[in-house]
């Protein structure tokens, strides 16, 4: 009769874990793996490989294009470039440990219920986190900007050299974001962590204000070391570029080993945000008037009781505001928001709107209601969450903007209007023609897959500055009235466009289609 | 005997080109529960969508108390209690929420009593405020098969109810399956577990490959020649 193997069993020893370095090649061979898994799964491929091979053209261009601009390289507008490149830099690494805090340690190549039953070790999670991070339209356009701007204020025979100090500088902060953002994630799941994360974050906050209240932001900005890794990478072939190059990727290297260990410490703990969330009470309230009304506080429910949701808005409503107080941004040019925070909030959930209900979409789709009414609770709630961030965005700017003329109130009310309705057509459009079954318990889950999130975010990205950039030059034209004007015509396109999405909602089997997906 | 409450004509369902049922007939009555057995991918899940509303029929006719499911879907859905085969609740609203949700939209009243009698008969009282997404897979397939039956509809469509549910969430279901035939409802009760479903169900209906294979009264498949029975019809 077998019995169970006794403390002196020999046979135990082929069981023993495996050393440091092999358990850390076992996760890089692992995090191939994954990567080749989820490569296998995109739908599209060819869409993929030509967003790819888009990237690398866009980033080649932006990379040269602008040093042969007129004005490039001289003393006027691309001087000043020059001289705010440092603190550019400083701003790139600031809102790589944000973002990456703000989700919990970076994107999963394999969702947590996904990946449960596989052997897959923290350190395969945080070098697929850093793998994916660059998968990410924010991510892009700052490497973007920090190229182009390059390129621009300081063409010449050192471009070169500049530039590969510039890809080695992204990744450095990177990858110490990742690290960053472990910490925190291991600190917000220990013992008083919420309260200490929280605590943090005020504290920063109140220390930023006062630098920029007692008038000391230029001073502050002047001391970041940025200024000296900005010298080194503008030295051409000196040694000191040498030096440079050899110290960004030693950091970069460490960076990512240390890393490791803050990601195993948050694996043995329990994630706070989201047991708190799970097992949170809500005592009942008074029944709504309406059937819209029970169903748009069923789905405001599903939104706010979310962690990515909840933390992802935080940082996209108070984020561009900050920059906005501190930057000193002026009402016409603040049109720029509603459309960089409307987009960003609708790739929380809104691209895959109809993945809010999970597995019960099931039950749901049973409930004795219209479609219609499901439909417009849907969208009605995410224009509320767009909204509302958008809305305290530009609030915080107003703090240190005043009062704006009526040509700029009129250019700001149009674009929030116009942005919102872009922004919610297109989710909508976008959820019922590509639903994804995406469990948004985890605040590292995002609703759709990499490639899929970097096609909707370039999309978003693009006509929303578009049209943003439109309404900012109408606020500079001494009349109110144009952007009433301008407006018109976009929210007439939009509108019919959304209407079309809400009729092609009624069709019970393309509506099958994605409650199926989304309950898979 | 009276005119089917649940009546499935050559029903086929097809995603693209893979066909999930091929041709069914179903015909179930007031009073009665009918269990669908069958192996996993034997189209029981999507018939019970199709009853259910959720996924329109390809090819066939459906008509639930006379309301064809195609055109009087809303009608339907008023007439059914569902408990879907994978988790069915939404994971961020507590179990109370989704009760008042199905409640308000069937234009019930006075529901609070009855609600809380099935919380606690299915020991769920203790968690109604609490939200859906922490709940256990056993406690998930208890709130599902609550939500089907409390506002006591006409068609109750149990798809894997026990699936995972101890023997107190068991003992339950049979309850509610027991309290809706006396009332008069027809119950289709989807499973592939022959034993519980012979000690539910008055007859029974095995799928195989998207087809019916056989229909039969329950006592047929009890016991072990029921067991070689069953056996045969799935090989």
């Amino acid at each position: 009769m077998p019995t169970a193997p006794s403390s002196t069993d020999t046979t135990r020893a082929a069981h023993t874990s495996p050393g440091r370095v092999q358990a850390a090649r076992r996760a890089v061979q692992d995090v191939g793996i994954l990567f080749r898994f989820r490569a296998q799964a995109v739908r599209r491929r060819h869409l993929s490989r030509g967003l790819a091979a888009t990237f690398v053209l866009v980033t080649l261009a932006v990379a040269t294009v602008p040093a042969f601009m007129p004005g490039a390289n001289g003393p006027g507008k691309a001087f000043d470039v020059f001289l705010l490149l440092p603190s550019a830099m400083a701003g790139i690494l600031a809102l790589n440990i944000a973002s990456a805090v703000a989700s919990g340690g970076g994107r999963e190549l394999l969702s947590r219920d996904q990946a449960s039953p596989y052997p897959i070790s923290p350190t395969t999670d945080h070098l697929g986190a850093l793998l994916l991070a660059p998968f990410n339209i924010a991510w892009m356009i700052q490497a973007w900007v920090l190229f182009g701007s390059m390129a621009y204020s300081y063409a010449g025979s050192k471009l070169f050299q500049a530039q590969v100090a510039m890809l080695l500088w992204l990744v450095f902060c990177t990858t110490l974001g990742q690290v960053v953002a472990w910490t925190m994630e291991a600190v917000r799941r220990g013992p008083y962590g919420i309260g200490i994360t929280r605590g943090l974050l005020v504290c920063l906050a109140l220390a930023a204000g006062v630098v920029q209240l007692t008038g000391h932001a230029t001073e502050a900005l002047d001391t970041i070391p940025t200024l000296w890794v900005f010298q080194g990478a503008v030295s051409g072939w000196a040694p000191r570029w040498w030096i440079l190059l050899a110290l960004l990727l030693v950091s970069s290297m460490v960076a990512i080993a240390v890393g490791a260990w803050p990601t195993h410490l948050a694996a043995r703990r329990m994630p706070r945000d989201e047991a708190r969330m799970e097992t949170d009470q809500h005592e009942p309230r008074k029944m709504p008037r309406t059937v819209l009304g029970l169903l748009i506080r069923a789905d405001r429910a599903s939104v706010w009781r979310s962690v990515p949701m909840r933390r992802g808005v935080l940082v996209l409503a108070v984020g561009p505001g900050l920059v906005a107080i501190f930057g000193d941004l002026p009402w016409a040019s603040m049109t720029i928001l509603p459309g960089l925070v409307a987009s960003g909030g609708a790739l929380l959930f809104g691209v895959n709107a109809w993945c809010l209900d999970g597995r019960g979409a099931l039950w749901r789709e049973n409930l004795p209601v219209p479609a219609s009414t499901l439909f417009d609770a849907r969208a009605w709630v995410l224009t509320e969450f767009l909204g509302v961030a958008s809305l305290i965005t530009v609030g915080l700017g107003a703090l240190r903007a005043g009062i704006p003329d009526p040509e700029e109130a009129s250019a700001l009310v149009c674009t929030l209007l116009v942005v919102l309705l872009q922004v919610v057509g297109a989710s909508m459009r976008w959820s019922q023609a590509h639903p994804y079954p995406v469990d948004l318990r985890s605040a590292r889950a995002t609703p759709a897959p990499p490639a899929a999130m970097v096609g909707y975010s370039a999309r978003l990205a693009t006509s929303t500055t578009f049209t943003s950039l439109i309404f900012s030059g109408a606020a500079r034209v001494p009349d109110w009235r144009l952007s009433v004007l301008l407006a018109i015509p976009c929210l007439l396109w939009s509108g019919v466009r959304f209407e079309r999405t809400a009729r092609r909602w009624q069709d019970p089997v393309a509506r099958a289609l994605v409650v199926t997906t989304t309950a898979a | 005997m009276n005119e089917p409450v649940v009546d499935v004509r050559g029903l086929h369902v097809r995603f693209g080109e893979v066909e999930a049922v091929a041709g069914i007939d179903v015909q179930a009555y007031a009073g009665q529960a009918t269990a669908l057995l069958g192996r996993n991918g034997a189209g029981k899940s999507t018939t019970m969508r199709v009853l259910a509303g959720v996924v329109p029929p390809t090819e066939g006719t459906v008509t639930v108390a006379g309301h064809d499911i195609r055109t009087e879907t809303l009608t339907v859905k008023q007439l059914t209690g569902y408990c879907p085969d994978v988790g069915g609740l939404v994971p961020r609203a507590t179990p109370w929420e989704h009760l008042q949700l199905s409640a308000r939209l069937r234009r019930m009243t006075h529901w609070e009593d009855r609600a809380r009698d099935l919380l606690e008969r299915f020991e769920l009282g203790d968690v109604m405020n609490r939200v859906t997404g922490g709940f256990s897979h056993g406690m998930g397939r208890r709130l599902s098969v609550v939500l089907a039956a409390m506002h006591e509809p006409q068609v109750l469509l149990l798809d894997e109810p026990f699936d995972g549910v101890d023997p107190i969430g068991v003992e339950a279901t049979f309850d509610v399956i027991a309290d809706a035939r006396a009332r008069g409802a027809t119950i289709l009760l989807s499973t592939h577990l022959r034993d519980l479903a012979i000690q539910a169900c008055g007859s029974v209906l095995v799928m195989r490959g998207g087809s019916q294979v056989a229909s039969v009264d329950a006592d047929e498949m009890a016991g072990e020649e029921g067991a070689r029975a069953y056996r045969a019809l799935l090989d």
